[in-house]
């Protein structure tokens, strides 16, 4: 019962997630900053705006990211299979890059193409991730790793390749090429307006419970230190977008595979010998 | 039925458009989204990207080749929205008034909801100024606004669409006015 609460609130709680880190941004400015339901206002202005459609199913492939996202982080609470849904998560993210390429406006494309791109960055550690915890706990469900204690010493190399995937996927910096809000006007949402922007929005929403729900993987069965790792690894993202600069799509890719990578790979090989 | 008329005030979304400026009313806008005025308290973010805004700030005297991308932003950004003259020169054509290729102010062009006067206008005005505005914005209606100087018919250079000169120059006469 509890998980179909979770469930059904999911974009609710992604919403204040990402309203209070719009406050704590803002903190670290010495600025003010919106107040902490400022995301629920948009999302009840967006639905008032007036929709502009540029064809039906760039329309429609939008909505189908959300719903997938949705799923993916249904399956994530019922504690499902981590590697299927690492590829359901995969198919969310291809539906809003076809849904980019759908429309003509250059950058959308552009900001499609850097998607493809900063999948082809945290693609394979995910993976690896799930690797990870399938040689420790011998199983690829959820359930089975919730239950288990926390591996977090074991898994700490993949644990850091983590860390840095993060920025990607919340469009944080320096990792913020894909969106890139001054450069590109935000990539594939480009087109997207009223009601329709308003589930990518939510997708974004979404995107940080998906992500804060794999980080509590890391802490198995302890409740405490999920949370303690939630809440430094928030302050942590933000603390280093706002210090940071944007870096090349170019320099996002060799960063990511290049340090990512070969330190989940030397933690799967470390584990296979242990 | 949910009524989100009061909700709009809360997030106003701008688009920031220079029509020509010289940079100071510009300089003065972005002073507002920084960390000492900090307009982002009333939920405003710079989106850039006028199918997702609700405000206009426009700044400068409305060359002649800017006033094509003015008017195309303009009818790009979904309703309801309200448009904001900032700065001596979008409201009047400032000290640039009647030279020939400044074509006088934003409101022979767009109709405009709020005037801030100054050269440079003072971010406290700015700020004012988007308080009145959001004030015009919660009692709008969602039909549909239309630039008084809308496009002529593309005209084909060598079957390829060319937009250049495409919208009408003030106090030439149109043929289509009943159209519009």
């Amino acid at each position: 019962m509890i998980e179909v609460i979770l469930i059904i609130v999911a974009p609710i709680i992604g919403g204040l997630i990402y309203g209070l880190e719009r406050v704590v941004r803002a903190r670290m400015q010495r600025r003010q900053g919106p107040p902490i339901l400022q995301p629920f206002y948009d999302m009840l202005k967006l639905i008032d705006k007036q929709a502009l459609i540029v064809n039906p199913y760039h329309s429609i492939l939008g909505i189908m990211h959300f719903v997938t996202l949705w799923v993916v982080v249904a399956f994530v609470v019922l504690g499902q299979n981590l590697l299927y849904i690492i590829f359901l998560h995969l198919l969310s993210a291809i539906f809003l890059i076809i849904a980019g390429f759908s429309a003509k406006s250059i950058y959308s494309h552009i900001g499609a193409n850097r998607e493809l791109q900063a999948m082809i960055a945290y693609e394979p550690i995910l993976i690896m991730t799930a690797v990870g915890f399938y040689m420790i706990n011998g199983s690829f469900d959820i359930s089975v790793i919730r239950n288990n204690t926390s591996e977090i010493a074991g898994l700490f190399l993949i644990f850091l390749a983590f860390l840095m995937i993060i920025p990607i996927k919340l469009k944080k910096s320096p990792f913020d090429a894909t969106e890139a809000h001054q450069e590109i006007v935000g990539g594939v949402e480009i087109e997207y307006s009223g009601i329709f922007f308003e589930f990518l929005y939510m997708a974004k929403w979404l995107e940080y419970v998906f992500i804060y729900l794999l980080l509590m993987l890391f802490a198995g069965d302890s409740l405490i230190l999920g949370a303690v790792l939630s809440v430094t690894v928030f302050l942590l993202v933000n603390l280093v977008d706002n210090s940071t600069a944007r870096i090349k799509m170019k320099h996002l890719i060799k960063i990511v595979l290049g340090i990512g990578l070969s330190l989940s790979m030397i933690n799967l090989i470390g584990l296979s010998y242990v | 039925m949910f009524d989100f008329k009061p909700i709009r005030k809360k997030s106003p979304w701008i688009l920031h458009y220079n029509a020509g400026s010289c940079n100071g009313c510009d300089i003065e806008i972005l002073a507002c989204l920084s960390p000492k005025y900090d307009i982002e308290r009333f939920g405003v973010i710079n989106t850039g990207n006028p199918k997702q805004s609700d405000v206009f700030l426009v700044t400068g005297p409305v060359t002649f080749r800017s006033r094509e991308r003015l008017i195309e932003l303009y009818t790009q950004m979904p309703e309801p929205k309200v448009v904001m003259a900032v700065g001596s020169c979008t409201c009047t054509g400032g000290v640039f008034r009647d030279m020939y290729n400044v074509e006088n102010g934003l409101d022979r062009y767009i109709p405009v909801d709020v005037y801030v006067p100054g050269c440079a206008s003072s971010p406290e005005l700015i700020i004012d100024g988007l308080v009145k505005a959001l004030e015009i914005l919660e009692s709008k209606t969602k039909e549909i606004e239309k630039p008084f100087k809308l496009f002529r018919e593309a005209s084909l250079d060598n079957t390829i669409v060319n937009r250049r000169n495409s919208a009408l120059k003030v106090g030439e006469d149109t043929t289509d006015d009943e159209k519009n």
